[in-house]
């Protein structure tokens, strides 16, 4: 009878402690739907749409959050493009800017008067939880995706959450519920089918405090204040990368740096030969995920990218072995970015003596019109002086103070070891 | 009276006719004392009367296309002064005194001299088996996998025996239009020259711009061997070998240096990296070189950063 009683009290305590507040996506959208709006980029001239995403009310009422990226057509031409709201019921009005963090891709809007109920914000529920993403894709209504919990990602810099359900062009910019209806992310970004991105909210938070501090206003110049972000971003990203230590990996008769960050993922790029290729070559191509996205021009910069190429041969003589060597050192940057975004490059070589070997090193750098004291960096260094082996490090970074560039460039060099 | 003679210029070689009687006339006409067969000759064009006080007198005859003489309409003259340039229709001639000095005689380059590369047949044979062989080289140096002799016939017969065939092909024909003889043997022997000396330049420009770890050197070497070398090597053959004059050897070296030229600077990427005010590409000094000659000395890779800290901004296209 005891043991019965016991198993009712058990019972009863697990009904009433169970997780009351748990809402379904219908609650969810229900109760948002007045809080998320479409965010527009509109004409000046002809009024028309330029780009959408989403937003949705934080703050005082008064307050969109969205992404920067959304809304970054009016930094590069504030003349010609103002950004506006519209919501479910037909509300509408003009928004300015208040706030801006490039490097986690957030934009902070405000409207002349409170437009609804701000949205309560949380820390990010546990991997595997239930979360669900609001936003109006392809222009289409506000609708809600329902996925779960993938974790924070290490190689972003801890700033994305990888989202298990699918978002689509025009969500960006819309919030990320957890299951009581608070807002634990900003929709950011897709890679393919059911792999989405979403910011943390703390970093909206904190955008939020710093723009009630000092607001951005008419006076402010947002290119500069768009490149003074993204080079305290990758400059604070390069003093990391260099107070950590850095394992190394070999390859053939070289001890290089491997996997300098959690950033940074490193992948085999060796070439298939034919049979009757005279030579064996290995590449190894190692790359960082935290993107900073600039503008619709650049797209996005703050790539970290070092590839090591080895090439020998037992069949060639020295003449042959050159003439190959030679054709294969010619890497570059990947984007081919026109006269109105970037300069010139200028290069320089150099001789360096690296563990007791001669590279052929050239350091080339390039400027961004619209950004002052951003640059690229192409860095490239080959072994030389031996009959058949080749070896060369290329090294690159983009949206970088050039200056800060350098002492890591030295830590490169200083862990190349040669190994006779 | 004094011995006349005309000279009448044709492609190539003049022809020379003898003025002895005292009533000579010149015309199309089959009565005429020279015939000229150029239909823009009257039948009737020109006579000469020798008169016995030694004076030497000119008729026109033609109503078409009258006679000229030192570029002036002639009814009829009196000669004052030999020679006289006559222009008959088309004809161009010239009335010279039969004891007129001729030029020097041009020797025949390396003729009856064995060692001269224009002198016999031994050294056309070997040039052409030096660019054979050359060709050859560049294929094999050029190939990172298992060479098929198939492959290398194939290269050397489309990169060298065509090259080679072209250019002696299109310059001897050139040649037989401007001098009126084929010089085949000397055309290939000057061709296969040319063709060593290109690889041996191409070869030495990459080497010098490791040597001096700048990109100067092909940028020279290409635009100085089009603009320079190839007109002068022209000029030279047709001054040497053709025996044309200079001034004409020289402009006609300019003109078929032109195509040669021309195409080769406009496609070149040297030109396009002179002109181009912007190149997403970098354009940083990658050569290597099996010599590892270099005049650049070595520094530590702390020199390095600190002389790096110094590396100016790219500069802004227009």
């Amino acid at each position: 009878m005891s043991l019965r009683l016991i198993a009712l009290c058990l019972l009863l305590s697990g009904l009433f402690s169970a997780p009351t507040l748990a809402l379904n996506s219908k609650e969810i959208y229900q109760l948002n739907e007045q809080r998320v709006f479409q965010v527009r980029v509109l004409n000046r001239e002809t009024g028309k749409k330029s780009s959408i995403g989403s937003g949705f009310i934080v703050g005082d009422g008064s307050q969109l959050a969205t992404n920067y990226h959304v809304i970054s057509q009016v930094v590069l031409e504030p003349e010609l493009f103002y950004i506006s709201f519209t919501g479910k019921d037909g509300q509408e009005g003009e928004l300015k800017l208040l706030g801006l963090d490039v490097a986690h891709d957030l934009a902070l809007l405000g409207a002349d008067e409170p437009i609804g109920e701000a949205i309560e914000m949380s820390p990010l529920p546990p991997r595997g939880a239930p979360i669900f993403a609001m936003g109006n894709p392809l222009d289409l209504g506000l609708t809600i995706a329902v996925g779960t919990n993938g974790g924070i990602l290490n190689q972003t810099d801890d700033s994305r959450i990888l989202f298990s359900g699918n978002l689509n062009p025009g969500m960006s910019g819309g919030p990320t519920f957890n299951e009581r209806g608070e807002a634990i992310g900003i929709n950011v970004a897709t890679a393919r089918n059911a792999i989405s991105f979403i910011v943390p909210s703390r970093f909206l938070n904190d955008l939020i405090e710093q723009s009630m501090a000092a607001a951005i206003n008419d006076e402010t110049d947002l290119k500069a204040e768009v490149a003074r972000q993204v080079l305290a971003y990758e400059s604070n990203y390069i003093e990391q990368l260099l107070e950590g230590d850095w394992p190394s990996l070999d390859l053939r008769q070289v001890k290089l740096p491997g996997i300098i960050s959690p950033t940074v993922r490193c992948w085999d790029n060796s070439a298939k030969l034919s049979a009757i290729a005279r030579y064996k070559r290995y590449q190894i191509r190692c790359a960082n995920k935290n993107h900073v996205y600039l503008d619709g021009d650049n797209k996005f910069v703050g790539n970290l990218i070092y590839e090591y190429f080895w090439l020998e041969s037992e069949d060639l003589n020295a003449l042959q072995f050159y003439n190959l060597y030679e054709n294969l050192n010619k890497d570059q940057i990947e984007s081919k970015l026109d006269r109105d975004v970037v300069s010139n490059f200028n290069c320089q070589n150099w001789f360096i003596e690296v563990s007791s070997q001669e590279l052929k090193s050239n350091l080339c750098r390039r400027e961004y019109v619209e950004y002052e004291g951003m640059s690229d960096v192409l860095f490239t260094a080959a072994l030389t002086g031996h009959s058949n082996q080749g070896f060369f490090i290329t090294l690159i970074m983009t949206g970088v103070d050039f200056k800060a560039t350098l002492p890591l460039i030295q830590r490169f060099l200083e862990q190349v070891e040669w190994k006779p | 009276m004094e011995a006349l003679m005309l000279e009448i210029s044709t492609r190539g070689l003049h022809r020379y006719q003898q003025i002895d009687g005292e009533v000579t006339t010149i015309g199309r006409a089959l009565d005429n004392d020279i015939i000229l067969s150029d239909p823009t000759v009257a039948p009737h064009h020109l006579k000469i009367i020798r008169h016995s006080d030694a004076s030497i007198e000119l008729v026109n005859l033609a109503e078409v296309n009258p006679t000229r003489v030192n570029n002036q309409r002639l009814q009829s003259m009196l000669a004052e002064k030999l020679p006289l340039t006559l222009e008959m229709g088309r004809v161009q001639a010239q009335l010279i005194p039969r004891d007129h000095a001729v030029a020097n005689t041009r020797p025949i380059a390396g003729n009856g001299h064995g060692k001269h590369l224009f002198g016999n047949s031994y050294w056309t044979v070997f040039l052409v088996l030096a660019c054979l062989f050359f060709g050859g080289m560049e294929f094999f140096l050029n190939s990172y996998n298992t060479v098929k002799w198939s492959d290398l016939f194939k290269y050397v017969l489309r990169e060298t025996v065509l090259t080679i065939g072209v250019f002696v092909l299109a310059l001897s024909i050139l040649e037989r239009l401007l001098v009126n003889r084929w010089e085949i043997r000397q055309l290939i022997t000057a061709v296969c020259l040319v063709y060593l000396l290109f690889d041996f330049i191409s070869m030495s420009g990459h080497g010098l711009n490791y040597l001096f770890s700048a990109s100067w050197p092909t940028t020279w070497l290409h635009f100085g061997w089009y603009l320079t070398f190839i007109p002068c090597a022209i000029a030279l053959y047709l001054i040497h070998i053709s025996h044309l004059k200079h001034s004409r050897a020289i402009l006609l070296a300019i003109l078929i240096a032109s195509p040669i030229a021309v195409p080769s600077i406009l496609q070149s990427q040297q030109l396009r990296t002179l002109l181009d005010d912007f190149s997403p590409a970098a354009r940083y000094q990658n050569s290597l070189s099996a010599f590892n000659w270099h005049l650049k000395d070595s520094v530590t890779i702390e020199s390095f950063v600190e002389q790096a800290q110094e590396l100016a901004p790219g500069e802004f296209a227009d």
